[in-house]
């Protein structure tokens, strides 16, 4: 046997061919009586049939927290979720939260200090001494 | 630590139960676990008329007689898969053509060791979406790399499809797996019925049709691994005979890993497609998913003797024997010198490498030749499954060479 | 500016551009002046490299830059030996106009073996197989090939060690590292593995 195979796995680099929204569940929480959810049981109403159609990728739960703030929470496929509390917001205020969780990839918010990450080598390789033209070092 | 608040804690669990009518209605609950788009139950009559509920039929239409059924069955009944949002979900989440039903999705989530029987379960899909998956993969590694060694094709295969990449990629399209098969479980969760603890999942198979099956201690060399093994040069169980498929039924008696219930249903999905939506669809799908994904073949070779491989590749190819030479050294005498050596043939440079002995520059050089030799790649191109389309131009043949080395 | 008459050792002679202007040295204040500018403009108006040819005589003809990055090369571009006759890359690569290296002039790496003599004939390697069964201790494989002026490996190819003589062997060798304490044995033992990723190349 001269040379062996070494066996790894393929790393995914999402967006790259298919593209999977990594935001796989959204769970609505209102409450029938107090005030706070004014706004979260009018979105309910009137905007979350559309915003569900818009966004079918997205598994969507309803269901009641009796005597506690609205929340809207996102599942995410690494496994963690993010919760925003919605009380007392317009129901425009909290299709932009529903938005901004739909969008989220579950990952901690982190600065990027890179515009580009790729798993690519780059083109020219990595500088060393001992080529392109410095032949006597 | 947070302190317990007694009073608000007993308040919320206890107040569901102080609605009028709620023992019903949490029963109803009970059954809907997973299935949703609704709230629960409706609170006031107002709210009940409201298009919210009309999105899906009010859970009070189900006969309490199928809810007792569906405990019975071992696998999600049929109907079930309209009304789970996990499934339509994930039908969506994957762009999954049209015409491919939630059923079926339903039904490739379904493993052979959670229900046994073979018309609601997924192993017909994932033979066939097995065979499409080899057959792309290796077209698409001999068309593009048409030197690459044997042990490197079932490396590279092994990093395309094998199980440990199925896997990961059922977990990066987020679904999740249910913690016991049922027929009350929701039909978005992949379903298979686990390994029980203690259990070696890795125990050495036995093929019956190979000669020698029972010397442990002989070698099995590349060609028999060619015909008698699976694409990742593994040993592979006997095919199964139809006329035995009483002992097939429990052959996963004892459970299956994870791993091999996800591998499963990826190639089920891709089965799936092929038989509903077409051989474009899954070409599609197969380049989306599995092609796209990344993997730097020249991390694949691990050579045993380099210098001397290389050789006998030049003594076969009738090229003059190749011979090194120092490109440009750094520190001789200091701790940390640098070599780069080159290999050459005649005028030619075949490799170089660079390394802090002499020795292990030359090494590092007739590697990195072999590794060109190996890793040609001919310009434009055609993998043969592009003739199955409708007018497609005339085949010409894919560059074929001696290729591997063989000492 | 004060701070480079401390730290500068070498004759200012030498380097006139760290000479400061005289105003500078009255003024003390430190600020770029535009004789500064125009210096460093200067210094980064340099000659375009050779491979780019002279332009004044190859303004009209087509050509092919070849510019290779200061780096190792990569192993995806195979070199022109390897290329089928039929690759349109091979006529691109032994083009004229790009220069390579010429071997002879570089060092080799070890002083070369000439070309293989053929010159032991059958009662030759005989002669070997009897000599060295009959007294192993005497003729090793390093004194076969000195003798009959050829390599240790072609002895060892013509024929093996007789099995006392590698239980002695063996016994020697297990003897010496009996002796070697936990340094020397995890040094050896990284050296063999450091030798196993050379193949590898990682």
């Amino acid at each position: 046997m001269t040379v062996q195979g070494i066996r790894t796995v393929t790393s995914a680099r999402n967006g790259v061919g298919a593209f999977i929204l990594q935001c796989k569940r959204l769970d609505f929480h209102y409450c029938d009586w107090a005030g706070s959810s004014r706004g979260m049981v009018s979105f309910l109403k009137h905007h979350l049939p559309s915003f569900a159609k818009a966004n079918p990728q997205i598994e969507i739960r309803v269901s009641p927290r009796p005597h506690k703030h609205p929340v809207i929470k996102g599942h995410y496929v690494n496994g963690r979720e993010k919760a925003i509390c919605v009380r007392n917001l317009e129901p425009e205020q909290i299709f932009n939260k529903a938005n901004l969780l739909k969008a989220a990839s579950g990952e901690k918010l982190k600065r990027t200090k890179k515009p580009i990450a790729s798993l690519n080598e780059s083109v020219r390789g990595i500088w060393d001494p001992y080529h392109g033209g410095f032949k006597s070092v | 630590m947070k302190r317990l608040q007694p009073q608000r804690w007993s308040s919320s669990v206890l107040s569901p139960q102080v609605r009028a009518g709620c023992r019903l209605q949490r029963r109803i609950q009970h059954g809907l676990r997973y299935q949703t788009t609704t709230t629960p139950f409706p609170v006031t009559e107002a709210e009940a008329k409201q298009p919210i509920q009309d999105l899906v039929p009010p859970p009070k239409k189900r006969s309490s007689r199928s809810a007792i059924s569906k405990h019975s069955l071992p696998s999600p009944p049929v109907k079930a898969a309209r009304e789970s949002a996990k499934l339509a979900a994930l039908h969506a989440r994957l762009y999954l053509p049209a015409r491919l039903p939630l059923e079926t999705l339903a039904r490739t989530l379904v493993d052979e060791s959670a229900d046994p029987n073979p018309d609601f379960n997924n192993e017909s899909l994932a033979t066939l979406g097995h065979d499409l998956l080899t057959q792309y993969t290796s077209e698409y590694l001999i068309c593009t790399y048409p030197r690459l060694p044997m042990t490197v094709i079932f490396a590279a295969m092994y990093a395309y499809v094998g199980p440990k990449t199925l896997s990961a990629m059922v977990k990066e399209w987020g679904v999740e797996l249910a913690v016991a098969p049922g027929g009350e479980v929701d039909p978005g969760h992949l379903q298979f019925k686990r390994l029980d603890p203690g259990v070696n999942p890795n125990q050495p198979l036995k093929n019956p049709n190979r000669p020698y099956e029972n010397e442990a201690t002989w070698r099995r060399s590349i060609s028999s691994k060619i015909v008698y093994d699976d694409v990742f040069g593994e040993p592979v169980r006997a095919s199964v005979d139809p006329r035995q498929q009483v002992q097939s039924a429990d052959r996963y008696a004892a459970g299956v890993t994870p791993e091999q219930a996800c591998s499963q249903f990826v190639r089920a999905v891709l089965g799936a497609i092929y038989l509903h939506a077409g051989r474009p669809a899954a070409k599609r799908f197969f380049e989306q998913h599995f092609i796209s994904r990344h993997l730097n073949i020249s991390d694949l070779f691990n050579f045993r003797e380099p210098a001397r491989d290389l050789s006998r590749l030049c003594a076969r190819e009738n090229f003059e024997p190749p011979y090194a030479k120092i490109l440009s050294e750094t520190g001789r005498l200091s701790r940390h010198p640098v070599f780069v050596v080159g290999i050459f043939s005649g005028k030619d440079k075949l490799g170089e490498g660079s390394g802090s002995s002499l020795l292990e520059a030359r090494s590092r050089a007739a590697v990195a030749s072999l590794k060109g030799w190996y890793l040609y790649s001919p310009l434009n191109v055609r993998l043969p499954n592009s003739m199955e389309e409708e007018g497609a131009a005339p085949w010409k043949p894919v560059h074929v060479d001696l290729g591997e080395v063989i000492v | 500016m004060a701070s480079t008459f401390v730290t500068v050792k070498r004759p200012f002679l030498t380097l006139p551009f760290l000479l400061p202007s005289s105003c500078e040295v009255l003024s003390l204040t430190p600020r770029r002046s535009q004789s500064s500018y125009r210096r460093t403009k200067q210094r980064l108006r340099v000659k375009p490299d050779a491979s780019f040819g002279s332009f004044s005589s190859h303004v009209e003809r087509e050509h092919i830059i070849h510019n290779p990055p200061s780096s190792a090369p990569s192993v995806y571009h195979t070199p022109a030996k390897f290329l089928p006759s039929d690759d349109i890359r091979r006529s691109l690569c032994t083009d004229s106009s790009i220069a390579h290296e010429d071997p002879a002039a570089l060092t080799p790496l070890n002083e070369s073996p000439g070309p293989k003599r053929y010159h032991l004939n059958p009662s030759d390697v005989l002669e070997i197989r009897r000599l060295r069964t009959s007294d192993p201790m005497t003729w090793s494989r390093s004194k076969l090939a000195k003798r009959f002026d050829c390599s240790p490996l072609f002895i060892s190819m013509v024929c093996g060690a007789s099995p006392e003589k590698k239980e002695m062997q063996k016994q020697v060798l297990e003897a010496v590292q009996s002796r070697w304490g936990t340094k020397r044995r995890m040094a050896r033992e990284d050296r063999k593995l450091r030798k196993e990723s050379w193949g590898r190349d990682c």
